[in-house]
C-alpha cells in the first residue's frame, strides 16, 4: 500500500463520518431556533419542551462531531503538508477565518446555551442559540470557499512554485461555490427535517406519551423537509452548467472540452491519468435518484390535514424508512464532488501526488486504522445514543432540567 | 505583520494549554476519586467553560494554517506522533465527558470516565513532546521536508512530556479548589498541594536533561531565554504551592495557569529568530519570516481577523463572567 492512496483513504473516510455530523447539526439547529423561538414568544411550554428534547439529540450530534471536525482541521497538515506549502497561502485563509469568526464562537455561544438553562434571562439564552445557528451558517460558508477553491483554483499567481493570493474576491464569487452552498444548506435543512419527522412519527407509531406534542414535531418535520427537498434539487441541478464550464472532465464528461483540458495538463504536467475514478458519476447517478424519491415528500404534505398522515399510519412508516436516504444521498454527492476532482488536489494545479506529507505508509496505515476506528466508534456510538434518546421521549432530558432535582441519580434506564 | 501573527499564534495556542489545561487537570483527577459523586462534581465545575476552551485550540491551528502555511505542514506532519497521540486524547476527552451521564449505569459512566483519564494524560502528553521536540531540533533536509519520525524519540522529549502531565494535573486540581464548594474544595486544595511538588520535580527533570542534550543546546538561539523562562516556570509554581499553603486560591490558579503558557514562550523566545531549527543541515532552518503567508494573506487576515478579537474575547469573557464564583446545588447539571 502506498501513503498516498492511504492518505487518500483516511480523507475520504474522516471527511463522510464528519459531514454525517455536520448535515444533523446544520439541520437541527435550525429547526431549534424555531422552536425556542416560538417558545420565548408565545410562552407555550409544549415549545419549551420540544426544544429541550430536540436540543439533547443536537448537543449529543454536535460535540461528537466536534471529535471528527478536529481530525479534519488537523489532517491538512498531517497528511497533506504540500496542500499547505504550495497553496496554502490562499486555501489557508479560508479555513483560518472559518476557525475564528466561526467554530472559536459557534462552541463557546453553545457551551452557554447548554448550561444557561435556568441561569440566563430567556431573551439572552435565546440570542446564544441564534449565535449558534448563525455561526454554524458562517462556518459552512467558509469551508465551501476553501472547498469550492479546491476545485476551481482562482484569484491567485504562481511565483516561484508557490500560489499567492492576489483578488480574495475572487473565491467569494466562485462559480463553484454559491449553488454548492445552496444545495449543502438544504441537504442539511433536508436531513434536520426528515429526523424530525422520523423520530416523531417513531413516537406515533407506538403511540406513546406525549401525542401532541410529537405531533407537532412531525408537522414542522414534514413541511421543512419537503421544502427543502426541493431546495436541494434545485441549487443541485444549477450547479451543473458551472461545475461543468469550469471542471470539464468531472462527471465522466469525455466532450471536447474535457479532452483539450485533458490535453494542455499533459503539456504541462507530463502524461498521466487524468479522467476521474469512474466511482464518481456512480455515485452522483445515485444521490439523483434519491433525491427525485425523496421528492415524493410532497405528497405526504396534504395527508396533515385532520390528521390522516397519523390516523393511515403507513406514511408514519414511510417516514421511518426514509430517514437513511438523505444520509447516503449527502456522501454519494460528496463522493461525486471529490472523487470528481482526481487526480487533483488542487484542480488543475497541484496533483494529489504532490500534495501527500513524505510520511512512510506504516505510519500513515496506523493513523488511517486508528483514527478510521476511533471516528466510526463515534459515529456509531453518536447513533445509538441518538436513537435511545429519542426513544426514551421528551418526558425529562437531562438538556435543560431544573437545578436540585435529583432524578438523575436514578440507576434503572427509563425507556419509554 | 509576521510577529504580530506569530505572537497571536502563541497567545491562542497558550490559552487552550491553560484553559484546555485545567479540563485535562480535572480529567486525570477523575483517576483518584472513587465516589461518583465526586467525579460528576469535579466534572461540572468545568461544564460550563469546556466547549468554549477547546475552541481556542482549533483557533490556533486555523491560525497556524492561514498565517503559517508551510510551518504547518511541516509542523504536524513532522511531529506525526506527537501530535497523533495528542489530537487522540482530545477526542477523547471531548467525546468522554459529554457522553459519561448519558448512560445511567454508574459503571458505564465510570467506564467512560477512564477514557476521560487516557484522553487527558495522552493529549498532555503529546503538546508536551512536541513543544519539546521544536526545543531540541528537525532533522529538515535542504528540500524543506522533515525526514523521519525517530528524531522525536529522546529522552528530553519523554522528560518534557511528562513534566506537561504533571503541570496540567497540579492546574487541574487547583482550578477545583478554587471551583468546588467550598466543602469539597479542601480535599481538592490538599491533592493540588500534593502534585505542586511532583510538578516541581517533573520540570526540573525536564530542565536538566534539556540542558544535558547537546541537540537542544545547539537548537537554542537565546540561550538566555532557554534559562529565564524555565526559572521562571519553577518561581511560578512555589508561588502556587505557597499561595495555597495560605488559602489563597486564586492567586495559586493565577500562577499554575503561567506555568502552562510559559512552555510556550519558552519555546517561542528561545528559537527566535527561527521557529524549526534544522540539526542536519544549517540553511534548511526555517524562520518566522519564511514560515509566514505572503503578504496579501496576512493582510487580509489581519482585516478580516483582527477587528473581531475583541467579540471572540468578549464572548469568552462573558462566559466566564455568567459561570463565575463557586459551583453549588443550583448549578445547571448536564454532564
Amino acid at each position: 500500500m502506498d501513503t498516498l492512496l492511504l492518505a487518500r483513504l483516511q480523507f475520504a473516510t474522516t471527511t463522510s463520518i464528519h459531514f454525517l455530523f455536520v448535515i444533523v447539526t446544520l439541520g437541527l439547529v435550525t429547526l431549534l431556533v424555531g422552536l425556542q423561538t416560538a417558545w420565548v414568544i408565545t410562552g407555550n411550554p409544549k415549545y419549551e419542551r420540544l426544544t429541550r428534547f430536540w436540543g439533547q439529540l443536537y448537543v449529543i450530534n454536535y460535540v461528537l462531531g466536534i471529535a471528527t471536525g478536529i481530525v479534519m482541521e488537523f489532517q491538512f497538515g498531517l497528511n497533506w503538508s504540500g496542500l499547505s506549502r504550495y497553496v496554502g497561502n490562499v486555501f489557508g485563509a479560508p479555513l483560518a477565518i472559518e476557525t475564528l469568526v466561526a467554530f472559536f464562537l459557534e462552541s463557546t455561544f453553545l457551551g452557554m446555551w447548554i448550561f444557561g438553562w435556568h441561569r440566563l434571562r430567556r431573551g439572552v439564552h435565546l440570542a446564544l442559540l441564534w449565535g449558534v445557528a448563525l455561526t454554524a451558517y458562517a462556518s459552512a460558508f467558509w469551508i465551501l470557499v476553501a472547498n469550492a477553491w479546491l476545485q476551481n483554483p482562482v484569484g491567485y499567481e504562481v511565483r516561484d512554485g508557490v500560489a499567492h493570493l492576489t483578488d480574495f474576491s475572487a473565491l467569494l464569487t466562485n462559480p463553484t461555490l454559491g449553488m454548492a452552498f445552496g444545495h449543502v444548506v438544504s441537504a442539511a435543512l433536508l436531513v434536520g427535517g426528515v429526523l424530525m419527522a422520523a423520530v416523531s412519527a417513531g413516537h406515533l407509531i407506538r403511540r406513546t406519551t406525549d401525542h401532541a406534542l410529537h405531533r407537532t414535531a412531525l408537522r414542522i418535520g414534514l413541511v421543512t423537509a419537503a421544502l427543502s427537498i426541493t431546495l436541494v434539487q434545485g441549487f443541485g441541478f444549477a450547479q451543473f452548467a458551472p461545475v461543468g464550464s469550469v471542471q470539464p472532465t468531472k462527471f465522466g464528461g469525455g466532450g471536447d472540452e474535457a479532452q483539450a483540458m485533458i490535453a494542455e495538463w499533459t503539456a504541462r504536467f507530463g502524461p498521466g491519468d487524468y479522467t476521474p475514478p469512474v466511482l464518481a458519476s456512480a455515485g452522483l447517478g445515485f444521490m439523483i435518484m434519491i433525491g427525485f424519491t425523496l421528492g415524493a415528500l410532497w405528497l405526504l404534505v396534504p395527508l396533515l390535514w385532520r390528521d390522516w398522515i397519523i390516523r393511515l399510519r403507513f406514511p408514519l412508516w414511510l417516514l421511518l424508512l426514509a430517514l437513511p436516504l438523505p444520509f447516503v444521498a449527502a456522501i454519494l454527492g460528496w463522493i461525486a464532488r471529490e472523487v470528481g476532482r482526481q487526480p487533483w488536489v488542487a484542480y488543475g494545479l497541484l496533483p494529489v501526488d504532490q500534495a501527500v506529507s513524505p510520511v512512510g505508509a506504516p505510519a500513515m496505515l496506523t493513523s488511517l486504522i486508528g483514527f478510521s476506528l476511533l471516528l466510526g466508534t463515534l459515529a456509531v456510538t453518536n447513533w445509538v445514543l441518538i436513537a435511545r434518546h429519542a426513544a426514551r421521549g421528551a418526558q425529562d432530558p437531562a438538556l435543560g432540567r431544573p437545578p436540585g432535582q435529583p432524578l438523575d441519580l436514578r440507576t434503572e434506564p427509563t425507556f419509554a | 505583520m509576521e510577529l504580530t501573527w506569530y505572537v497571536l499564534l502563541g497567545l491562542f495556542f497558550g490559552t487552550y494549554l491553560v484553559l484546555g489545561g485545567y479540563d485535562y487537570g480535572v480529567g486525570l483527577s477523575l483517576a483518584r476519586n472513587g465516589d461518583p459523586g465526586r467525579r460528576r462534581a469535579a466534572l461540572n465545575a468545568v461544564g460550563p467553560f469546556f466547549l468554549g476552551n477547546e475552541v481556542w485550540l482549533v483557533a490556533a491551528v486555523g491560525i497556524l494554517f492561514g498565517a503559517f502555511p508551510v510551518l504547518e505542514g511541516e509542523l504536524l506532519s513532522g511531529f506525526y506522533p506527537a501530535v497523533l497521540g495528542a489530537l487522540a486524547g482530545v477526542i477523547l476527552v471531548t467525546a468522554g465527558v459529554q457522553l459519561r451521564s448519558r448512560p445511567s449505569h454508574e459503571r458505564v459512566r465510570a467506564r467512560w470516565d477512564r477514557v476521560v483519564v487516557v484522553g487527558s494524560a495522552l493529549a498532555a502528553l503529546g503538546w508536551g513532546a512536541l513543544l519539546a521536540g521544536l526545543l531540541q531540533g528537525v532533522p529538515r533536509d535542504a528540500d524543506g521536508h522533515v525526514v523521519g519520525l525517530t528524531h522525536l524519540v529522546t529522552p528530553f522529549a519523554a522528560a518534557a512530556g511528562l513534566a506537561m502531565v504533571a503541570l496540567v494535573a497540579a492546574h487541574g486540581a487547583t482550578f477545583l479548589t478554587l471551583r468546588l464548594p467550598a466543602a469539597d474544595a479542601d480535599r481538592a486544595g490538599r491533592l493540588a498541594r500534593r502534585l505542586l511538588p511532583v510538578a516541581l520535580a517533573a520540570v526540573g527533570v525536564a530542565t536538566v536533561v534539556g540542558l544535558l542534550s547537546e541537540r537542544v543546546r545547539a537548537t537554542a538561539q537565546q540561550p538566555l531565554a532557554g534559562v529565564l523562562l524555565p526559572a521562571l516556570l519553577v518561581t511560578a509554581l512555589l508561588v502556587a504551592r505557597a499561595a495555597l499553603a495560605r488559602g489563597r486560591p486564586g492567586v495559586a490558579f493565577t500562577a499554575t495557569a503561567a506555568t502552562l503558557a510559559l512552555p510556550v514562550a519558552l519555546v517561542g523566545a528561545t528559537l527566535w529568530p527561527y521557529v524549526l531549527v534544522s540539526t542536519t543541515d544549517p540553511s534548511a532552518s526555517l524562520t518566522v519570516a519564511d514560515a509566514a503567508a505572503s503578504t496579501p494573506t496576512l493582510r487580509l487576515l489581519g482585516w478580516l481577523a483582527l477587528p473581531l478579537m475583541p467579540a471572540l474575547l468578549g464572548f469568552q469573557l462573558m462566559c466566564w463572567w455568567v459561570f463565575r464564583g463557586r459551583t453549588d446545588g443550583r448549578a445547571p447539571v448536564y454532564w
